[in-house]
């Protein structure tokens, strides 16, 4: 095909890379088919198996990387935090194209999908030619719109882990029910065991260059029952109140500060905190 | 060349392969019951069923569906699924200019093939990515509920 390759292996899709690193990978095209730009060689993925595939292994639910959002929302493996936010991305016509792997690799803080895989600490699973490595996904956003993905690599997988994700907090703000872009989008994990907070993972997106998130943040209710957490609240809104730096756009900062902070409280109160 | 089914029929396309499906029903293929409305995936007017899914034509290059299924309102026409929904928009007139009627009827093909007694809810949101500017949403619903329950045996 002309300006295009269709690959039907991942062996043959990395060769192809490596040969011509100018190729752009297309997944479902939501993102790349907003500013077509004519010249462009697409190298199509969406008919390759291994990159289709949701599987599990002992500590990870494994998703290919173009599995589309209807095939997450389909899938019996994937997380309900993940389904919860991906059944409010745009509507089922672009859901039934759009993919994990595009919204990631896309590089926006606005990506609702990767706003979970952040908050989440999933990895990513890359792969060229060379070999493969394995990167949090924290590692992978650089800045806006800046990745960490080398010009003959492939996302091809998504690994989230498969316990501590069972009791979540996820809101998504837009001007509109249907086919609105994240003005302030949240997710949160509060994994309790026994009388004790175990896990708390919080990320904030389409509100800074990259999405937001703060571990060592989140690590002062770690290790906490739920009456101390209670009493180092003051302290964990204040930290955060310095940590979101809104940049200022056709939403103002002061709005979207406004928000992140009202859903951080939601979230804890919701959690007896 | 890009060879892929549509209509039912096998067909091939020398155009290259970053270019918007949309452009290539319309202009190499004459399909005109694709509508161009807004290109970047909000109207749902391009509407098409690609594998047996509801896609907005202007978001898919070419290559995208080499090898694949793509079906176009003229190709639905000819079955009797249209036909039911056909009848059912007509009986509570849920048309007024038509240039979204295309994609609603695509789509309300693909919620029906999902679920053939859809509630009024999952009606409303399998028709979310498709715009009237005529404002005839509630007519639009009210025929899909009536080809579902007219419609018995066909979805």
């Amino acid at each position: 095909m002309v300006n295009g390759y269709q690959a039907a292996s991942l062996p043959a899709a990395l060769a192809i890379l490596g040969r011509d690193t100018t190729i752009v990978p297309y997944g479902g095209g939501t993102d790349l088919m907003i500013e077509a730009d004519e010249n462009a060689t697409y190298l199509f993925l969406s008919k390759i198996p291994e990159l289709k595939k949701i599987s599990e292994d002992a500590g990870y639910i494994r998703l290919g990387a173009a599995c589309t959002f209807t095939e997450i929302l389909e899938s019996e493996l994937a997380p309900p935090l993940l389904k919860t936010a991906v059944s409010q991305i745009a509507a089922p016509a672009i859901r039934n194209l759009g993919t994990i792997g595009g919204n990631i690799c896309n590089g926006s803080p606005k990506a609702d999908s990767a706003l979970i895989f952040v908050a989440t600490d999933a990895k990513l699973r890359l792969v060229s030619h060379r070999g493969e490595r394995v990167l949090p996904i924290a590692e992978f956003y650089l800045g806006r719109k800046q990745t960490a993905l080398a010009a003959d690599e492939l996302l091809a997988e998504v690994l989230m882990k498969k316990d501590g994700l069972g009791n979540y907090y996820y809101k998504k703000v837009g001007a509109r029910e249907a086919l609105a872009i994240s003005r302030v989008s949240f997710a949160a994990v509060l994994d309790v065991a026994g009388d004790k907070i175990a896990g708390c993972m919080t990320a904030f997106g389409a509100v800074s260059d990259v999405i937001i998130k703060r571990p060592e943040l989140d690590a002062m209710l770690i290790g906490k029952t739920l009456a101390e957490a209670r009493t180092a609240k003051a302290a964990y809104l204040a930290a955060y109140d310095q940590a979101i730096v809104p940049i200022e756009g056709r939403i103002s900062a002061a709005y979207r500060k406004a928000v992140c902070m009202n859903l951080l409280r939601d979230f804890l109160a919701s959690n007896g905190i | 060349m890009i060879q892929f089914i549509l209509n039912g029929q096998e067909v091939s396309s020398t155009a290259k392969a970053n270019v918007r499906l949309l452009d290539v029903l319309r202009q190499e293929f004459a399909l005109t019951g694709v509508k161009c409305g807004c290109r970047e995936g909000e109207c749902g007017a391009c509407s098409v069923i690609l594998d047996g899914r509801l896609v907005n034509s202007c978001m898919v290059a070419l290559g995208h569906v080499a090898g694949s299924t793509v079906m176009t309102i003229e190709g639905y026409r000819a079955t009797a699924r249209f036909a039911a929904l056909d009848k059912a928009y007509a009986a509570v007139s849920a048309v007024q200019c038509g240039f979204c009627i295309p994609g609603m009827l695509l789509a309300s093909e693909c919620i029906l093939a999902r679920n053939p007694r859809p509630a009024e809810a999952e009606i409303r949101a399998g028709i979310a990515g498709n715009l009237c500017r005529c404002t005839g949403y509630h007519a639009i619903v009210e025929a899909i509920g009536i080809a579902a329950r007219e419609g018995k045996g066909l979805w």
